[in-house]
């Protein structure tokens, strides 16, 4: 790091601040407005599509009456309108949510557990093993993932569960790649050198040592990766690789909704708006954490 | 993403203590780099070989998803109601009834020499195929990407003009809200302004170049866009970071500064120039991600790009056609990657000269 | 001292980080004269080279510098960066620490010259490449000519200290501030580079202030010194005089820190215990009170002020050392 000032100021800024000054300056720093907003709209959205369903009662998602259908918003009963076959789309919305968020966890869980560990035990052991595996993800990543999600979801047939299947093949290798470019570099550190050195256990060092270091990166960049996923699940259902037809996601809906885009384009708005909402949310998260934890 | 450059809070230790870097190219320690501290020749050389591995690996991963999925082609083919008596024929007809290692190594053997093979839907040659179908994606994915930088670099240097002004702050915002936004979305909005309500661009077809070039150029241009905004918004904000970070740490910034040389010229002439190389190293990385996002993009606005064939071919199973494409595609990132590199080691004159020994 | 080159009075940085000021340079006053060398010295975080940066403009946004600092009439703090630019390499111009990192890795270094030659003087391309390679001679890199299109990589350390001085060369400015110029180099080159500076200043009849924290090269090189401790001046004086009569404990102690011949051999070499004191918290009374090895109550209750005690000579201590200290 160049310090812009060789021999001046930059011990200040890390200077001693009374511990109970800084533990409250941490409190007042979570709860600032770059963390709190997009926290609270995820929070917003995720509660309303697990929770309002259960306590205030949504028409079904599914086997409307084509008598109501294509309804405009704010119709009675139908605060945002119905769908061409009578379904309401406020329903769809958020059963459809339940999707992306389902998905977009269950991907980003999978590839932070299963990357995050490939890539540690790699860079730690060396050898071999990192050799292998390095080769492993460079095909993957030469290898046009979305093709392998287009056909696995192909293959097996649309449904939540072979999606995340599929995109799990984006996850894996990505979060592998930042925990061993976040290993490597400790690599050289003396905290890592000198637990060698006191004969710690392997596993203990990954567990006490490598964990909290490399942590902080694969979650605000699980946060970000959080965001394609759902994006990507909205691109399988688009293409109608995803949840099958009549159960409702936010990328079918989009897909359906293609058809009449210039008759009746809040069919298309509508779920385009929460699925923005809640990537930019994800991102802007992400992006805030990364920045408080200093986190490249 | 894109890094905030700023001072690192004096949070947990470890984080709070950034690696050095060497001068220049700030924060994009890309793979590559260490390799390229050898003469350029000698790194196409090795690039070229380790390459090898790679592009063979992704075609014999495609035929192993290829082949696990269920179905056949002569099931996609005849359909439900085939007989097992119609069935088999087509399948001996095919070579399908043979093991997956002698259709991989008989595939394999073929395009080692040049030979892609016939479709097994169709009949046709591969390569008829992909030379109908690549010049119109290739045509797409440059316009694409250069679209994508020509945005980039301007608002990227604008914003890094004045950290946490006007420009930079709604360029921040902006680029976030274009980050977040799935193509596909982007395309549909962008064909209800420009095709349904403004009427000034098509909403679908493809007009060749040969026919008209401004046809050609307004049947692409949404299409572009799509792909290319959300990935300018990326390029925008990476840019933007190694921008602040360089004019505010580097130390010949602040020589050029003391010259007495213009702000404007100071990003321009020292920040950005040296950004520009980190930032090539980005612009080869994500040729996979615009890739794969053209074969989504190409069926919206029906255009005859092989994404459609893509589609098509997996839902026919017609495992030729597939891995020709997937070849293609992995040959392109492939190939992508070593230029930046090769760029990279003629542009950079530390690496053009070698090192000078002590 | 109203005719002075630079003139500065009571110049004060602070830094705003994360909400809180944090002072790095407390009411410093000295001046620059044609023709002479003023040395400032100091350890690191004493707060020189924040000073000369705040002069020259070049502190980051959260600087916030306040004070007075005239040059050649014309009040420089507080200039729009536009009208500051004019003055930047055409009048003051400044060298720095490290050679390797203050020239930019990919540009020719015949073209980073002449940038500083064509920011200021209205010379088309091939004039500003003439004038850089006479610029280049002057401060005597062998064969500039071929030279001119190298990248800096290609040169040694001593070469690129050259070249930087070259650049605040460019447009022959009157105030010239060599910011540890030397200290990254080897002591044959600091010699050579020290020798280079000082003929092109009688060349070219600059003022020159040279950054060290190095007593040694300021005894050597310099006319005037300004010694510098926590952000402040603590000893100011001519050069003869301040060396023949320390007053000032922490100087002596950074004085009787420089290895010297005349010691026995093995003998240990004296250290100034502690460290230097952070400026954002610093102790009431004397900044140097609690390294003082003649500290008494009554500096670390009170700071004692900077007066002239003697004629040209100011220091600011309660009990200064007596005269015949060695020095």
């Amino acid at each position: 790091m160049a310090a812009p000032l060789p021999d001046t100021l930059l011990a200040p800024g890390v200077a001693v601040p009374a511990p109970a000054g800084a533990a409250a300056r941490r409190r007042r720093r979570a709860l600032a407005p770059d963390i709190l907003i997009p926290a609270a709209i995820l929070a917003l959205i995720a509660g309303g599509c697990f929770l309002w369903p259960l306590v205030y009662p949504v028409p079904a998602p599914v086997g409307g009456s084509i008598l109501s259908a294509g309804l405009p918003p704010f119709s009675p009963g139908h605060i945002l309108g119905t769908d061409p076959v009578g379904n309401d789309i406020l329903s769809r919305i958020l059963y459809g949510g339940r999707v992306s968020i389902e998905v977009g966890l269950a991907v980003t869980l999978i590839g932070l557990v299963i990357g995050g560990v490939m890539g540690s035990v790699a860079a730690y052991s060396g050898g071999i093993v990192d050799t292998v595996l390095m080769r492993v993800l460079d095909v993957l990543i030469a290898f046009p993932a979305l093709v392998l999600a287009v056909a696995i979801a192909e293959g097996l047939g649309p449904s939540e569960l072979h999606v995340i299947w599929a995109l799990s093949f984006f996850s894996v290798p990505a979060f592998a790649r930042i925990a061993r470019a976040g290993t490597l570099r400790l690599h050289g550190q003396t905290f890592m050198l000198a637990a060698r050195l006191s004969g710690t256990k392997a596993w203990r060092i990954l567990l006490r040592h490598v964990t909290p270091n490399v942590l902080p990166q694969l979650i605000t960049f699980g946060l970000l990766g959080m965001g394609v996923i759902i994006i990507l699940e909205g691109a399988l259902s688009f293409l109608g690789l995803g949840i099958p037809d009549p159960a409702p996601s936010w990328g079918n809906m989009i897909a359906l909704g293609q058809g009449t885009l210039s008759a009746q384009p809040v069919l298309v708005l509508i779920p385009s708006l929460f699925l923005l909402a809640t990537v930019l949310s994800l991102n802007l998260l992400g992006d805030a954490l990364r920045k408080r934890w200093g986190v490249r | 993403m894109a890094a905030e450059a700023g001072p690192a809070p004096a949070g947990p230790p470890a984080q709070g203590v950034p690696g050095d870097h060497s001068p220049g190219t700030a924060q994009w320690g890309s793979a590559g780099r260490a390799v390229l501290t050898s003469p350029a020749l000698r790194v196409t050389g090795k690039r070229l070989l380790s390459a090898v591995p790679v592009l063979w690996g992704v075609t014999f991963l495609t035929f192993v998803v290829m082949n696990v999925l269920p179905g056949d082609t002569a099931q996609e083919l005849l359909g439900a109601n085939a007989t097992p008596a119609e069935l088999q024929t087509l399948r001996l007809k095919l070579h399908l009834n043979e093991p997956f290692w002698v259709r991989y190594w008989h595939w394999l053997s073929g395009a080692a020499q040049g030979h892609l093979g016939d479709s097994l839907v169709s009949g046709q040659p591969v390569t008829s195929i992909l030379g109908q179908r690549l010049p119109v994606t290739f045509e797409l994915m440059i316009y694409t990407f250069c679209l994508s930088v020509l945005i980039a670099v301007p608002v990227a240097a604008a914003a890094a003009y004045r950290p946490g002004g006007l420009v930079d702050r709604l360029s921040m915002m902006l680029s976030m809200a274009g980050l977040s936004i799935a193509p596909y979305v982007l395309a549909l909005l962008l064909v209800l302004i420009f095709a349904v309500n403004l009427r000034v661009l098509p909403a679908i077809g493809f007009v060749p170049l040969s026919q008209s070039v401004v046809g050609n150029i307004k049947s692409l241009t949404l299409p572009a866009l799509s792909i290319g905004l959300p990935l300018a918004c990326f390029y925008i904000r990476l840019l933007r970071a190694d921008i602040v970070e360089q004019m505010q740490s580097e130390d010949y910034v602040v020589t050029a500064r003391a010259k007495g040389v213009a702000p404007w010229q100071v990003l321009i002439r020292h920040a950005l120039r040296n950004s520009m190389f980190g930032f090539l190293t980005v612009l080869g990385l994500n040729l996979g991600t615009l890739i794969g996002a053209l074969v989504i993009i190409e069926p919206i606005f029906s255009l005859p790009g092989i994404g459609q064939v893509l589609l098509q071919s997996i839902s026919d199973r017609d495992v030729v056609v597939v891995e020709a494409v997937v070849l293609v595609f992995a040959l392109i990132v492939v190939l992508a990657n070593l230029l930046t590199d090769l760029l990279y080691a003629v542009l950079d004159p530390r690496i053009r000269y070698g090192r000078p020994s002590a | 001292m109203s005719t002075s080159l630079l003139d500065v009075r009571d110049l004060a940085v602070r830094f705003r980080q994360a909400g809180r000021d944090v002072p790095a340079v407390n009411g410093v006053s000295f001046t620059a004269e044609p023709g002479r060398t003023l040395a400032i010295v100091g350890e690191s975080g004493s707060g020189k080279t924040v000073s000369c940066r705040a002069v020259m403009g070049l502190l980051p946004p959260s600087a916030v510098v306040t004070g007075s600092a005239r040059f050649a009439g014309t009040e420089l703090l507080g200039l729009s960066e536009n009208d500051l630019r004019r003055h930047r390499g055409a009048d003051l111009a400044m060298v720095f620490q490290d050679p390797a990192r203050s020239l930019n890795p990919t540009m020719r270094v015949g073209t980073q010259v002449s940038e500083a030659i064509r920011s200021h003087l209205p010379l088309d391309r091939s004039a500003a490449r003439e004038r850089a390679i006479e610029l280049m001679a002057m401060v005597r890199i062998p064969l500039p000519r071929r030279r001119y299109a190298d990248y800096p990589h290609q040169f040694s350390g001593g070469m690129r200290q050259r070249l930087m001085i070259a650049i605040a060369l460019a447009c022959h400015p009157k105030l010239l501030i060599a910011d540890e110029a030397t200290t990254s180099l080897d002591v044959t080159t600091q010699a050579q580079i020290m020798d280079l500076l000082l003929d092109l200043q009688a060349q070219l009849g600059m003022a020159l202030i040279l950054i060290s924290h190095d007593l040694g090269l300021a005894a050597s090189y310099t006319d005037d010194v300004i010694v510098m401790y926590a952000g402040g001046i603590v000893e100011q004086a001519a050069t003869r005089r301040l060396f023949s009569a320390v007053r000032m404990p922490y100087t002596k102690a950074l004085l009787d820190a420089v290895p010297r011949l005349e010691r026995p051999p093995h003998s240990p070499l004296p250290v100034i215990g502690g460290r230097p004191p952070d400026t954002g918290a610093l102790p009431p009374g004397c900044p140097f009170a609690p390294r003082c090895p003649s500290a008494a109550d009554r500096c670390r209750q009170q700071a004692p002020p900077l007066l002239e005690h003697e004629p040209g000579h100011r220091w600011a201590c309660w009990f200064p050392c007596e005269n015949g200290d060695p020095g």
